[in-house]
This record gives C-alpha cells, sequence and structure tokens, in this order.
C-alpha cells in the first residue's frame, strides 16, 4: 500500500516581525513543518509501520520550502520519500490551488491508496486542501478520523465529533483528515536524523499553477497594548479594576 | 571559524526541546526533587530517542555522533528540563565499559541499557580519604589460593550506587599503601554478599541520589575484572577530561535557564514604576551574566572541537572545568540577586538551579584541583 501525508511548511511564527502598523515581516522567519502536520505524518508512519507499507510526503510551497533542514525533518519521522514543489509561482496559494498542485504531486509519487492530511495548517488554519484535494482526485473523504485500520480495500475510520463517536468504512483510495489527537509525533533520535539526509528527496518547480480564487486583502497584528504597571494593594481594588475593564 | 550548526544538530536540538517539553513538566520536577529521583519513563523516553546512546560504537547499538555534538545536546537538555536530573551522567559508565569492558560485559551492559533505559552501574571511584588525590585510595583487592579475589574498603559519593544493579569499583591490587600505583576496574555486582550501602543527604541535586558503598571481604572472581591488571586508574582518568566538558555543558545549560528566568522577571517585575529591567544595576547583572554563559560556552566548544580533533586537552579541560563551572554557578547566584526574596523560596525554579549548580563546583574535581592541574601547564607552557 502507498501512503501519502501532505504537509505545508511555513514561516516559524516565533520569527515573524511585526512592524508599528501591525503589518508581518516574514523575511528572517526559519522555515518549520505546520504543527498539525506534525500529528498526520506520525498518523500516516505509523499506519506505514503497522500495514508495512511506504508513506511519502508531498508539500507545496514557496522556494522558501526548499529548506535542507526542513525536509530532513519531514523525512526523520517515518516518512521513506519527500515529493516537494518549491517555487515562487506557489507562494501563498489558496486551498484549491494547493490542493491542485498537491494532487500533480500524488500522481507523480507512484500512486497512492491513502492520503492523510492535517485538521489544518498552523499558518491560515482554512482547513480546506484535505477536501479540496480528495474532489480533485476524485475519491472520498473523512474528515475529524481519530483512528484508521486498513482492512483490504477499505479502511475503517474513527470520528469523534462534538456529541457523539462515529466509525466509517471507506474504500480505498481516499483521503482522510485527522484530528491533532490522533498520534503524538516522535521524538526524532540522531539515528532517524542522520538517516533522513540519505533518503530520496524529490523537488520540482511549478508549473502552470492555478491561479488563486481568494486573495488576501490585508494581513496584520492586532494592535499591541502597553502594560500599565499598576500595583494593586488588595485583592478588592483588583477585582474592581478587572470589572472595570470588562 | 565556523559557528554555525549543522542541519542535523539544530534538528537534534530540536528533538531534545520536545523531549524536554513532553518529560520535563513543572509536575513531574517537583515530583523528582520530593521523591529523590526520576521516572523510568523518563529514562525509556531518552532511551527510545537515542541521545543516551550517542557516542556509544554502532556495533553495539549505538549512534555515531562527535563530541561537539554530544555537549550541544547535554547543554540543551539542562537548558530545557531546567533540573539537574541523572540522564547524562547515565552514558557516563556506559562509555567506561564500552571502552574497557570484555566483550561479555559490554553485551550484558547495552542489553541491560536497552531493556531498561538505565545503565547496568555506578561508578565507585572516591573514597572519603581519597578524592582527587586518589593514590590515598586504600580500597583493594587481595588474591586467594583459589584463585578468587577479595575486595575490601568504602566508596562514597557513589552516584546511583543503591539504585543500579552494578558498580564500577577502581581499587588497589594487593597492597593498599600510599605508594602502591597498580590498581584495577572491577564490575561488582551490588547484592553480592559483603556489599552494603548508606545513603547520601545533600543540600542540592536532590533528584540524583548519592551513598556511600561498603565492601566487606566481596569475593570476586577475575571475569568481573575490567580491562588491564594494574592499570584501572590511568584508564578512567583518560576519560576524564572528557567528562570535565560534559558536566561543564550541564552547568551551562542550567545557567542558560537561570539567565532566562531572571531577565524574564526582571522585565515583568515592576519597582518604582517600571519594570527592574530598566534600572542600570540590574542591566550589570544581566550583561555580565551573559558574557559568562558565552565565554563558558566558547570555552566548552573550542575543547569539545580539539577532542574530537585528537588535540590534547589537558590543560583546556582542566581551565574549563574551573571557569565553568564556577562563572555557570555565578549566573545562578546573580539570577537569584535579581529574584530577591521571591528567588529564597520554593515558589520558583531558581533556588534549586542555584544549590544544585553549587554542588557542580566540586563534583568531578574541585575548581582548585583544576588550577593546581592547569597552572603547572601553564608555567610549563611559557618556560623559557
Amino acid at each position: 500500500m502507498n501512503i501519502l501525508v501532505a504537509c505545508k511548511i511555513i514561516p516559524d511564527d516565533q520569527d515573524i516581525q511585526i512592524a508599528g502598523d501591525g503589518s508581518l515581516d516574514f523575511s528572517k522567519a526559519h522555515q518549520i513543518v505546520s504543527e498539525y502536520d506534525l500529528n498526520a505524518i506520525e498518523f500516516a508512519a505509523q499506519l506505514g509501520e503497522a500495514t508495512g507499507s511506504s508513506v511519502k510526503a508531498i508539500s507545496v510551497g514557496a522556494a522558501a520550502a526548499d529548506d535542507s533542514k526542513v525536509k530532513k525533518n519531514i523525512l526523520s519521522r517515518g516518512v521513506d520519500e519527500l515529493f516537494l514543489t518549491a517555487d515562487d509561482a506557489a507562494t501563498d496559494l489558496d486551498s484549491a490551488a494547493t490542493a491542485a498542485e498537491l494532487a500533480k504531486l500524488a500522481n507523480a509519487a507512484d500512486g497512492y491508496d491513502l492520503i492523510v492530511v492535517g485538521t489544518g495548517s498552523a499558518d491560515f488554519y482554512a482547513k480546506q486542501v484535505g477536501v479540496h484535494l480528495a474532489a480533485k482526485l476524485d475519491v472520498p473523504y473523512v474528515s475529524g478520523v481519530t483512528k484508521a485500520t486498513v482492512n483490504g480495500s477499505t479502511v475503517s475510520c474513527t470520528r469523534v465529533l462534538e456529541n457523539v463517536v462515529e466509525n466509517v468504512d471507506v474504500p480505498l483510495p481516499c483521503v482522510v483528515s485527522i484530528l491533532p489527537d490522533a498520534a503524538l509525533p516522535r521524538i526524532a533520535g540522531m539515528k532517524d536524523i542522520l538517516a533522513a539526509g540519505k533518503k530520496p528527496m524529490n523537488v520540482s518547480a511549478a508549473e502552470g499553477v492555478a491561479a488563486p480564487a481568494v486573495s488576501t486583502v490585508s494581513l496584520a497584528a492586532p494592535a499591541a497594548v502597553d502594560r500599565k504597571c499598576e500595583v494593586f494593594e488588595d485583592i478588592d481594588s483588583f477585582v474592581a479594576a478587572v470589572k472595570a475593564a470588562l | 571559524m565556523d559557528f554555525q550548526l549543522t542541519d542535523e544538530q539544530e534538528l537534534l536540538l530540536e528533538s531534545v526541546d520536545e523531549f524536554c517539553e513532553r518529560y520535563f513538566t513543572d509536575e513531574v520536577v517537583e515530583q523528582m526533587y520530593a521523591e529523590g529521583g526520576m521516572p523510568d519513563e523518563i529514562a525509556e523516553a531518552y532511551r527510545d530517542a537515542g541521545f543516551g546512546l550517542m557516542g556509544i560504537p554502532e556495533e553495539y547499538g549505538g549512534v555515531p555522533a562527535d563530541k561537539v555534538t554530544v555537549g550541544l545536546m547535554i547543554e540543551r537538555l539542562y537548558q530545557k528540563s531546567g533540573c539537574m536530573h541523572i540522564l547524562y551522567q547515565n552514558s557516563l559508565s556506559m562509555f567506561d565499559i564500552i571502552e574497557f569492558g570484555s566483550e561479555e560485559q559490554k553485551q550484558q551492559c547495552m542489553e541491560h541499557y536497552m531493556e531498561t533505559g538505565w545503565p547496568i552501574s555506578s561508578l565507585a571511584i572516591s573514597e572519603p580519604g581519597a578524592g582527587s588525590d586518589n593514590q590515598s585510595m586504600t580500597a583493594v583487592t587481595r588474591k586467594q589460593a583459589d584463585g578468587t579475589y577479595v575486595l575490601s574498603g568504602q566508596k562514597t559519593w557513589v552516584t546511583m550506587g543503591a539504585v543500579l544493579p552494578y558498580t564500577i569499583v577502581v581499587a588497589k591490587d594487593e597492597d593498599p599503601s600510599h605508594d602502591n600505583r597498580n590498581m584495577s576496574l572491577w564490575l561488582v555486582k551490588m547484592d553480592t554478599p559483603g556489599v552494603s550501602t548508606a545513603p547520601l543527604h545533600k543540600i542540592g541535586q536532590q533528584c540524583i541520589p548519592f551513598c556511600e558503598v561498603y565492601f566487606d571481604d566481596v569475593v570476586l572472581t577475575e571475569d568481573q575484572r575490567m580491562g588491564e591488571p594494574g592499570k584501572g586508574f590511568m584508564m578512567l582518568m583518560k576519560n576524564f577530561e572528557v567528562e570535565r566538558a560534559y558536566v561543564v555543558a550541564e552547568q551551562l545549560g542550567l545557567a542558560q535557564a537561570a539567565l532566562e528566568d531572571a531577565a524574564r522577571y526582571a522585565n515583568q517585575r515592576i519597582a518604582f514604576g517600571a519594570p527592574i529591567a530598566k534600572l542600570e544595576l540590574i542591566q550589570e547583572l544581566l550583561c555580565d551574566m551573559e558574557i559568562k554563559v558565552q565565554n563558558t560556552r566558547n570555552m566548552l566548544y573550542k575543547t569539545l572541537w580539539m577532542l574530537d580533533n585528537d588535540i590534547p586537552v589537558q590543560l583546556e579541560s582542566a581551565m574549563l572545568k574551573r571557569y565553568g563551572c564556577k562563572e555557570c554557578f555565578e549566573v545562578a547566584d546573580m539570577a537569584l540577586q535579581i529574584y530577591a526574596g521571591l528567588g529564597y523560596t520554593t515558589e520558583v525554579r531558581i533556588g534549586r538551579l542555584w544549590a544544585d549548580m553549587r554542588g557542580n563546583m566540586f563534583g568531578g574535581g574541585t575548581h582548585e584541583i583544576m588550577a593546581y592541574i592547569a597552572g603547572r601547564q601553564v608555567a610549563k607552557k611559557y618556560a623559557q
């Protein structure tokens, strides 16, 4: 079985500079793997180990995504091979365009039976790429998955919803979107890290990227509020101040 | 010079961050200090991540790693866990067994580690009357007519001595007198008749239990000997230099944690209508703390780099231990000063960091002994 896992490479939010007017400067930010996609990678890796399947990661992003450390990071977490489109033409794609590029990579990766995606990206958290990808590939899609077991040509998934737990069977191939609780990312050891650099990394430029249907009008951090440096002598005056501020 | 870390080193440090964040929660650390140990779960996770296998040869299941990388890992481990636990020291006795032990002892050592996450043995070197003055040790083995040996003596400051199943003992061969320079290493099972322990109660480092170990006519067999007869102490000394560097890596990580705590607190604590970080005397403390941390880090990395390149470090490792452990302790002391009264309570961790780090000013050799080792070499280096 071929298992693919989609992941997004994003700027580390700890490195993003916020200017006085609230505008964001990403230029000094290191590239990292989106937080929820680490859970997806682990979920795919565990499923791969349980079924003796290969696990390949697919990702699309700007040219900066072609970062040697990030690629090794992905490959140190139980992934056998990476397929990455890294091109400035693929900067800030919307969900549909991202899914279209991922679909190309899925087809380039010697086929797929199961594609795992995270619940959403840690930067914009649109939570739409998985469903767009399934539509693009014309395969079923299951969201909110916390557990999956492969039984021949189907995968049995457990979905945890607000008030109920649902079990569904889905024919392969399909796309499943997992909740972060589904798998705790492994801690890559030195042996895994050293091995990662020797695994195949297929990096390509983008071709015929779809124009985004959604365009960002503005992106700014909320205004910072200065500390008032007030020291309260007793709890009552503190409570009164909190009430007044609400 | 290139101070840039490799991708692999950076990823390793990120893994260490994840490990510490996941396992050294405030509740767990509090429990460790209260109970005087570390949960098995952490030892097992450390083994599973392969951190404890770094530097052990691949043929024994280890992970290839240069000493700079091991030092980086240790520094980050203590910076991010923010407490003085046993983890890095666990590898030291394993290094000795892998280097000096018989094939059977090596296999036994690695099997035990992979099964439990704990090393198979502690190290029993110091005696009540012989620390750095090792020539004064009196523990002795005497060969018997039946070919066995009888071990007699007392060891002290044995880290994890009462917890681990074996201990590596250095003892004089046949004659305990001062002039006898022949010593051997023995791998002794702690449940052997004649072995007993007594706990030592410390004012810091409570997560790392120490004890005294008594050997009352303990019968040993030849296959318990490690390495060449009579060369025991020389063998152990061979690893002292890298061990000095690693203890500084531990101290440096803790100093970095203390510095970060103090700087954060100085930015939060309001006095006279402004954060105390705005006060010049606090800024001077923070500046001097950063200088001490950066200087120690530079000395540490250079010494480890020299070790990796087979350049002798007898001078550098002694200077590093003397300077690094003392200056890093002073960082903790200055951090406590910034916290003032709050730092003297158990509400924040700086007090226990301070007490833990004080111990590294003599553990692994006092800094007076380090001056003795280094000073002679400096005089020789510049002799006309």
